[in-house]
């Protein structure tokens, strides 16, 4: 049989898989067989580092639905401060999950993720949101919040307490008082297949708690300085002033409870979704996503399934964070392009999805940060199991193993000059406004999708790639997922 | 005329399959890509520049992620409808691939759109738009009442822009029956207009329901000569083999001229930017510097009113943002075909040809140089479709002209992919307005300048139409 090697088909986001497993190409390449033991091993880490992290997010989004009672029971600015912590911590193990989505694992099959993390939010189909006032967005005479405009060209100051802007603002959930904030509001709200929710997951909850980061509004002028006031830990971002929340709260008809509500009723639905997901990857169950993940058959299957975990791998590092999430930010040249713009958060968002490649690749899971240092310090579901560089390095490939870990280790250089910069002052939204080559943005960026390749490269090395048989077979392949 | 078994025995002759390819293999020729571990149709050429990746990303972002309704802190993200069908180019796309069309009438279309006119022609529209709702039903409106209009009580929130309608649709089933008796269940959709938020159409009103087509492979469909594509013209059917196939002559907004169309299912975009742009404007309610209105008509006052998502350019889509989008779009890889090699499969491209399938869905062309796009250039490619219009025949006919295409004609739809759509995104719908659920229905719905070649498909025996289906799926 004559085999075609199709190298140049194979992309970071599509890892391909050999018909027959094992063999070897014409490129010299000697593929080596499936080890069946040691890829069980992968995949039983790699389902135990999903359902720590999961875990994890769970736990810390309960923390976060307590510190939200509790400021509602006393809407006190130390306690939206508190608030505002629990949800920077919320982030930190849930950042680390996302390196299982693309490849139809629980988060989007269970069709949740949108829910979870739509973005960008309807922010103004929620709460009030300044406008222009000629019919433009962002034009040069916005309508601030109290206390905290920073721009001089902020000149009209809402009123959150008067009834006329009440009524201007009946055409948002929160000021329309006729809306009924419940369960079903989120549960059937946006329901429709096209509509995954912009009005739930934790970038509501990031809304209703910052408000609209505001600082500055004409972009050509922006130039960091005016950002730095609004940057640092729990202040960062919006300038939600404490009144949204503490007036007439008692009575249920107001603003304020109106927040109160939506708030609980977002992080219940965020809880009740994360846990489907948890649930998928726990032990002991036979029918859940897990039991059917870690159960291989053949080597085919164990193909299958290391090629989904390195596609996971692949498309995170270069087509979400790279390129959706960072190169899109310098090209649109919007100050709040940026994932979590009400918090000005953005820069561990990166550190995390990053990071959650990284245990993939090694097998582990160091925890998360419930003090915001950058320090991993609740590791009580850390994971220190079987890593793809172990495997590789098993099968013969240590030189694949050591440069793909060299290609993470430069991009957590690179993701760490983001986080330092913006814990100086300087956050996400203000380092996109210079897309130099020398921006430690670009600088992740790029490694983000050097780092991509090699996790392909370590793809084609195990075997992953397609190939046509030039001789005519009765293989079928009709159903693309079956093997022959 | 050609009709009769005897001159079909002829034709199979005439037609014999040429000898198999290896580069059959790989429809878009370097840019193909594969379907494992999961089939897409929303991957980057595989020859794409590594430089090139992260701005086909960026642009993926743009048709991608939602576009939200004005005004938001994420300014280069809002401006959402005020009238919209979606809130992304990829949720009617899905995954690239093609949209979804209600099985009952429980469910308003989401995926699919309805066009209308009035009868008549514009040389610079294609057509005379209503002169309330425009030229296509917008379902959706940034209404507060129609955003939650699942969880409260109906009339509970005043709307300020109301959607236009709700579409529903009521399937007509018939059987078909071939000589040897196997049957087949046929079903044709009924347009059902609920909640018309503007008032009645008038009599005369003209409707076509489109689903969303697969977008992939576009970047080298554009590059295809047009003198490549008037070759296969027949305006006169010099060849009397009852196929006259003809290119639409468009507006080109960026040129200001009349020129050859090639993009939209009856062929009535210019270029593939207009393509974009046109379906950010209508489709999304994303105004750019192409067509820079809101997707309002002059009768649709409150939708005038409510806030833009617009910059300083007046656009809500800066031209720098849509030439990502563009790309994005244009480099969508075509996938590396299953079962090349397979006997049966094989057998089915010998009757595809028998047939006369290929008189239209022409199955190869070369792209052409580009200094610009290099790696989509000079390409082997197999798109199995002329890219011209033919007449389809009363049932196919939606009855709504666009530039030249008549009523019942239809750009000759590509095959590549066909096969892969189900995997790619669940959906089965086929044919511009998704009746067919499968390829054999999609056949049998073809008729006009299709007819002949149906009728021989009808009179193969079954095996061999199994064979001939399985081929198109492996495409």
């Amino acid at each position: 049989m004559k085999f075609i090697k199709l190298a140049a088909c194979i992309t970071s986001a599509s890892l391909l898989m050999a018909c027959g497993g094992s063999s070897s190409d014409n490129d010299g390449i000697t593929t080596p067989a499936i080890n069946m033991e040691k890829a069980q091993l992968v995949l039983n880490t790699n389902a135990e580092i999903a359902y720590a992290a999961y875990t994890d997010s769970v736990e810390t989004a309960k923390l976060l639905q307590k510190a939200l009672e509790n400021f509602k029971d006393d809407s006190s600015a130390d306690n939206l401060t508190a608030a505002k912590k629990a949800w920077l911590v919320s982030r930190e193990p849930y950042g680390q999950t996302e390196v299982y989505r693309f490849r139809n694992s629980p988060v989007d099959s269970l069709d949740v993720e949108g829910d979870l993390n739509a973005w960008p939010l309807g922010e103004a189909l929620i709460d009030y949101v300044n406008t222009g006032n000629d019919g433009d967005d962002f034009d040069n005479d916005q309508i601030g919040v109290t206390e905290h405009g920073f721009g001089d060209d902020i000149t009209t100051v809402i009123d959150v307490t008067n009834a006329s802007t009440k009524a201007a603002n009946t055409n948002t959930i929160i000021g329309n008082t006729d809306i009924v904030i419940d369960g079903t509001l989120l549960a059937k709200g946006l329901a429709a297949k096209d509509e995954h929710d912009v009005i739930s997951g934790y970038h509501a909850i990031e809304f209703l708690l910052w408000g609209q980061d505001l600082n500055t509004t004409d972009q050509s002028t922006t130039n960091g300085n005016d950002r730095r006031l609004a940057v640092n830990a729990t202040s960062a971002g919006g300038q939600r002033p404490i009144e949204d929340f503490n007036t007439d709260a008692a009575n249920p008809e107001s603003l304020s409870a109106r927040r109160h509500q939506y708030l609980a009723v977002v992080v219940d639905k965020l809880i009740v979704d994360l846990k489907k997901v948890q649930a998928e990857w726990a032990t002991g169950s036979t029918t859940n996503y897990r039991a059917t993940f870690t159960t291989l058959t053949n080597a085919a299957d164990a193909t299958q399934k290391l090629t989904e975990i390195l596609t996971g791998m692949g498309t995170l590092s270069e087509g979400e964070l790279a390129g959706e999430r960072m190169q899109i930010a310098f090209s649109s040249n919007s100050q709040e392009d940026e994932h979590s713009c009400f918090s000005d958060n953005t820069h561990r968002d990166i550190w995390l999805n990053a990071e959650g490649v990284s245990n993939s690749f090694y097998g582990s899971y160091a925890g998360y940060d419930s003090t915001l240092n950058g320090e991993d310090d609740v590791t009580t579901n850390a994971v220190d199991g079987y890593g793809i560089d172990e495997y590789l390095t098993e099968v013969g490939l240590a030189g694949v193993a050591v440069e793909t870990a060299t290609a993470l280790t430069l991009t957590e250089v690179n993701y760490n000059l983001i986080d330092a910069s913006a814990r100086n002052g300087v956050p996400f939204d203000v380092l996109i406004m210079s897309p130099t080559e020398e921006s430690p943005v670009a600088k992740t960026i790029k490694s983000l999708n050097a780092q991509s390749r090699l996790i392909q490269d370590a793809a084609n090395q195990l075997g992953l790639g397609v190939v046509v048989e030039e001789d005519a077979s009765d293989c079928d392949t009709q159903d693309p997922t079956t093997e022959c | 005329m050609l009709t009769g078994c005897d001159q079909s025995a002829d034709q199979v002759l005439q037609n014999a399959a040429p000898a198999l390819s290896i580069k059959e293999a790989t429809p878009g020729g370097d840019t193909s890509v594969s379907y494992k571990p999961f089939a897409s149709f929303e991957l980057p050429a595989a020859n794409l520049p590594v430089e090139a990746r992260p701005l086909f990303h960026a642009g993926k972002a743009l048709a991608h992620q939602p576009w939200v309704k004005a005004p938001t802190i994420t300014d280069t993200r809002d401006g959402l409808g005020p009238l919209y069908n979606a809130r992304t180019c990829l949720m009617c796309h899905t995954k690239g691939g093609k949209g979804f069309i209600p099985e009952t009438n429980e469910v308003p279309i989401m995926g699919t759109l309805v066009r209308l006119s009035k009868p008549g022609f514009d040389k610079m529209k294609g057509v005379i738009p209503h002169p309330v709702y425009g030229d296509q039903i917008q379902g959706q409106s940034t209404s507060l009442a129609h955003q939650l209009r699942h969880s409260q009580k109906p009339g509970s929130i005043a709307h300020d822009v109301a959607p236009e309608a709700y579409v529903y649709i009521n399937w007509q089933t018939r059987t078909f029956t071939y000589p040897d008796q196997y049957a087949v269940i046929l079903r044709k959709p009924e347009l059902d207009f609920r909640n018309l938020g503007y008032g009645p159409f008038g009599e005369d009103t003209l409707f076509s329901l489109r689903v969303a087509p697969s977008i992939h492979g576009m970047g080298l469909l554009e590059l295809i000569e047009q003198k490549d594509i008037d070759k296969l013209s027949d305006l006169e059917d010099g060849n009397n083999d009852g196929i006259s196939g003809r290119s639409n002559l468009v507006w080109d907004v960026e040129q200001q001229k009349t020129v050859a169309g090639r993009f939209g299912l009856k062929a009535n975009k210019a270029s593939l930017k207009m393509q974009v742009a046109g379906a950010f404007a209508n489709d999304v309610g994303i105004s750019n510097s192409l067509f820079p209105q809101q997707p309002c008509s002059q009768q649709q006052i409150t939708c005038n009113q409510v806030t833009s998502g617009n910059d300083k350019n007046g656009v809500e889509i800066s031209d720098h943002l849509l030439d990502l989008v563009t790309d994005f779009n244009r480099n969508l890889a075509p996938v590396i075909r299953r079962d090349f090699n397979n006997k049966e499969v094989n057998q089915g491209r010998e009757y595809f040809y028998q047939v006369g399938c290929q008189t239209c869905h022409q199955p190869d062309f070369k792209t052409q140089d580009s200094d610009e796009f290099p790696h989509l250039a000079n390409q082997h490619i197999w798109p199995y479709s002329d890219l011209l219009l033919h007449d389809m025949g009363p049932e196919l006919a939606d009855g709504r002209p666009d530039f030249l295409a008549t009523g019942s004609e239809w750009r000759t739809a590509p095959l590549w992919g066909v096969g892969l759509q189900e995997a790619v995104n669940g959906s089965k719908a086929l044919l511009h307005d998704g009746r067919a659920e499968t390829i054999e229905e999609a056949i049998l719905w073809h008729g006009g300048e299709a007819e002949l070649v149906k009728s021989r498909f009808i009179q193969l025996p079954k095996k061999e139409r199994d064979a001939l289906i399985r081929f198109v799926n492996s495409l």
